[in-house]
């Protein structure tokens, strides 16, 4: 791949980081916040860091950031650890949660602070804070004041006084938390375009996994400190790696059984099943909601990974209908279009089609 | 009627106002201006401001309590800016020292006129510190600190009251600021000195500026503090304007009236162009 | 830790015991003094030490416990009409939009530029023609206007972050306006009137010459008392009072410590004792 050239002057060197063994256990803790953390982000991509609040996260964000020491393990930038080098050098810059333009300024001298910083002349500092307002779709409001602007302008000020100092790695806070709908998609897509057009190495934190969906190449899962699964994002949905991922990736139907050549053994019956984490012995079979087809009770509950059961509720969300369905002792969750579910009613009987190709199969947890 | 409870709501706090402050300021300014009906003054005229702006003593005495005022508070709030900082951090011991650090909020500047007195005098503590350790011979070598040239005692009783003072107001603004800024400022490529100066001074000088002009005011008009540790002459104002007062001559009155005036003046156009001053400050960070 | 941060730690907790042991410094020949009998130069520490001092403040002919009972009773007067008279004060200002907020915030503030030393003598001439010169009543009135921007400044800040929903659930749940208030609105203010209280209290508590000018020597409070003795060359007897004087002062700090959160823009009560 050609190094790409964002704009005049503002080449970006793609940076690959590498944590290794990272911990952190902060002063009077009993867990560590982080516990032996191993990510390799591949340069130039976009990497979320997900999980629930207090997971570990933003320690680790803090961590690579440099505003926060490991008590063990490594940082690397393109092989070379970066652990003994302050913040102020790094050259991996945050944009927090809450924005944080600095109230004092204009929004000018706040994207202009951190070449102000490197003694870079007056000069250079307008015409790259213009080119950096130009890049966020801003041009020409350096003389307002953050005040003057609402949240989303705000969050891409920020943006801009991040990547003037052309960071190696660019660290977002949250990025899309604190926006309304209607913003996200835009803030979505603009952090795409630059962040492709520049090439530049980005981490984000996340507790929600939609945001970490729409917006990353790869997706690193975090519960308790500890990392679950670096994957693509569509591989939380058709592979995780344990019942609390799939949890995490909106509540799959778990049904106990057992694995015996591609065929899951069950209360339920036997399924044929494509995939999975367990190939042979017991597991937890995972029926994604929107993976189950509804049908007509009279077609053919007998074949195969076909289910009778009675629909005990729904529920009309707006874009879709989500139904409960009776199956003997077991309640499955199913997320049906609204339009195909239009005549059933509680108490009606139904089929349940569980698609093999659909299906996956997760090890038994330890309680 | 419900537009007029909001006032009514204020009218007591304001009725204190109107009679023991502008009350007592307005018969003041009357009498100054030697103009008092009641007792069949009702002639206005300067010569009050006239015989105290002529008079060298009441200038050396204004200049005096200009020198003073602002020698405490700009030394007290750059003290106390420096302690909020030091304070902020967390390290072993923290709490007790925070606590000892508010331990004289409370006291009062008469209390600590006096402590700095046995500190300060010739006989007092330091100079017995002194000799201890074989810098004097005797009381009358130790250097005058109070009763002295410069208000010395003066100028150490309002910056021992007033760090605490206006450093706990630091630490409250430095604990609502928060360190976020300057991690992002960190992460953006600046140094040690750069966070604190074009991050961390700029966000709490506002706060800072403003407590500070309540001890400008407090210095300006303190009495019994220059009293106790100033010279006889000159003498503060307050002091001057208590003794034109009290003084058994009922001529003098209008004199000490507009010494009163004088200080009130001088007090909020000081305060007046500190503020412009700050604001300047401020928008120029 | 590294050599650098252990450097910091160390300067810093130099820098930290210097500024402490200056914050503390002209509090301890008051209390050495308070206990000593002879105490000659250049000796640090005195000669003979006695009681004789406490003794004597103790005693009837000092006055200091009528100069005590006589601060108490202004204090606590001037404390309870301050708190009554700045609740609704602030919660006008804190919750009310209306014309002239301006000027009345710009009034209530004028207090803290104004010395009241410029104030006192215009009432002096006022309470002598209306006969609350050398009155207890005329040195509490005095005593109030200094007080008044901090008390109304706090009570505005509590009632700017106060939600009145809570009175309007109380009321659609059948309390009466006074229940309300009771139950409601008072739980909810009461850290708030508490640090309006310690200031009020402080405020009035360290005043000198507002009492000395208004009370005309005929009401002696502690302050009066204390600058009394101070010029009467007794330094123990002078320490003792110093200390009696200081421990109220402290004790209500201490009791109310936990409602100050330090952020009230109010702090500024502390300037003025």
């Amino acid at each position: 791949m050609p190094r790409p050239v964002a704009l005049d002057g503002c080449e970006f060197d793609m940076t690959q980081v590498v944590l290794t063994d990272l911990t952190k256990k902060y002063l009077g803790a009993t867990a560590p916040a982080v516990d032996r953390l191993n990510l390799e982000c591949e340069s130039g991509r976009l990497h979320a860091l997900l999980g629930p609040s207090g997971c570990g996260k933003t320690t680790t964000m803090k961590m690579i950031a440099g505003l926060l020491k490991p008590n063990s393990g490594d940082i690397a930038f393109d092989g070379a650890s970066v652990l003994h080098t302050p913040a102020e050098r790094r050259g991996a810059v945050m944009v927090f949660q809450n924005y944080l333009l600095f109230p004092y300024m204009s929004v000018g001298e706040n994207v202009g602070f951190g070449l102000k910083m490197r003694g870079v002349d007056k000069q250079t500092i307008r015409r790259r804070v213009a080119e950096m307002l130009e890049l966020v779709r801003l041009p020409g409001i350096e003389a307002r004041r953050p005040k003057q602007l609402s949240g989303g302008q705000q969050q891409r000020v920020a943006l801009a006084r991040a990547l003037i100092v052309q960071p190696k790695v660019l660290l977002l806070d949250e990025p899309l938390s604190n926006l309304d709908a209607h913003l996200r998609d835009e803030m979505r897509e603009l952090i795409r375009t630059i962040q492709q057009q520049m090439n530049i190495t980005t981490i984000f934190v996340t507790h929600d996994q939609e945001e970490a969906v729409v917006l990353a190449d790869r997706i690193a899962l975090m519960f308790d400190g500890v990392l679950h699964q670096v994957d693509a994002p569509q591989r939380f949905y058709d592979g995780p790696v344990s019942a609390r991922v799939a949890r995490f990736f909106g509540g799959a139907n778990f049904l106990p059984g057992q694995m015996h050549n591609g065929q899951f053994e069950s209360r339920l019956g036997c399924f044929a099943v494509g995939q999975g984490a367990v190939l042979n012995g017991p597991a937890l079979l995972t029926i994604r909601p929107e993976a189950i087809q509804l049908c007509a009770a009279e077609s053919g509950s007998q074949q195969k990974n076909h289910l009778p059961g009675r629909i005990i509720s729904r529920l009309y969300t707006g874009a879709n209908t989500r139904v409960k369905v009776q199956v003997n002792e077991f309640t499955l969750t199913v997320i049906a279009d609204p339009h195909a579910v239009d005549a059933a009613r509680t108490g009606d009987m139904v089929t349940l089609y569980l698609a093999p190709e659909r299906l996956w199969t997760l090890p038994i947890e330890s309680p | 009627m419900e537009r007029l409870r909001p006032y009514l709501m204020l009218s007591p706090a304001l009725l204190i106002i109107m009679l023991f402050f502008l009350g007592g300021l307005g018969v003041g300014l009357m009498r100054s201006l030697n103009y008092m009906p009641i007792i069949g003054l009702t002639e206005p005229n300067l010569d009050a401001y006239v015989g105290i702006l002529t008079d060298r003593t009441f200038l050396r005495s204004l200049g005096l309590t200009l020198y003073i005022a602002i020698a405490s508070t700009a030394i007290s709030m750059t003290l106390a800016v420096a302690s909020g900082l030091l304070l902020r951090r967390s390290f072993r011991g923290k709490q007790v020292m925070t606590f000892l650090f508010q331990l004289n909020l409370p006291i009062p500047h008469i209390v600590g006129a006096i402590g700095i007195l046995f500190l300060f005098t010739q006989g007092g503590f330091l100079a017995r510190a002194a000799h201890a350790v074989h810098l004097i011979e005797q009381p009358a070598d130790f250097p005058a600190l109070v009763f002295d040239r410069y208000a010395i005692g003066i100028i150490a009783e309002y910056v021992w009251k007033e760090i605490p003072f206006i450093g706990v107001v630091v630490l409250a603004i430095l604990q609502a600021v928060g360190d976020e800024y300057e991690a992002l400022a960190q992460t953006l490529g600046a140094n040690r000195w750069q966070r604190f100066r074009h991050v961390l001074l700029p966000l709490i000088l506002p706060g800072v500026l403003s407590v500070s002009v309540i001890v400008l005011a407090f210095t300006l008009g303190a009495y019994e503090i220059p009293f106790m540790l100033g010279r006889s002459f000159p003498q503060a104002l307050p002091v001057l304007a208590v003794r034109s007062y009290t003084d058994p001559d009922l001529n003098q009155r209008p004199q000490a009236m507009a010494m009163a005036i004088v200080i009130t003046v001088f007090s909020t156009l000081l305060i007046l162009a500190y503020m412009e001053l700050s604001r300047r400050i401020v928008r120029k960070e | 830790m590294t050599n650098q941060t252990r450097l910091t730690h160390l300067l810093r907790w130099l820098a930290l015991s210097a500024l402490l042991f200056w914050l503390l410094l002209p509090l301890i020949p008051l209390l050495i003094w308070s206990f000593a009998f002879r105490w000659p130069f250049p000796l640090l520490l005195p000669e003979s030490w006695s009681l004789r001092a406490w003794q004597i403040a103790f005693s009837a002919r000092s006055g200091m416990l009528a100069a005590l009972w006589n601060s108490l009773v202004i204090a606590v007067a001037v404390t309870l009409v301050s708190m009554l008279v700045s609740i609704p004060a602030g919660r006008a200002m804190g919750m009310h939009r209306f014309r002239g907020k301006r000027v009345v915030e710009f009034l209530l503030l004028a207090p803290t530029i104004v010395p009241p030393l410029a104030v006192v003598l215009g009432i002096h001439v006022l309470f002598i023609r209306y006969g609350l010169a050398d009155t207890r009543l005329g040195v509490m009135l005095v005593h109030l206007s200094p007080i008044m921007p901090y008390a109304v400044l706090v009570m505005a800040g509590v009632f700017a972050n106060y939600n009145p929903e809570y009175e309007e659930q109380a009321r659609s749940l059948g309390a009466g306006p006074l229940r309300t208030f009771w139950y409601v609105t008072l739980p909810a203010i009461f850290p708030g009137m508490m640090v309006a209280g310690l200031f009020a209290f402080l405020i009035s508590w360290s005043q000198y010459i507002t009492t000395l000018l208004i009370g005309g020597g005929f009401i002696k409070t502690l302050p009066i008392l204390l600058f009394a003795v101070a010029g009467a060359n007794d330094t123990a007897l002078t320490a003792a009072i110093s200390i009696i004087f200081v421990i109220p002062a402290l004790l209500l700090l201490l009791l109310t410590a936990r409602y100050l959160t330090g952020e009230d823009a109010a702090a500024g009560g502390f300037g003025r004792v």
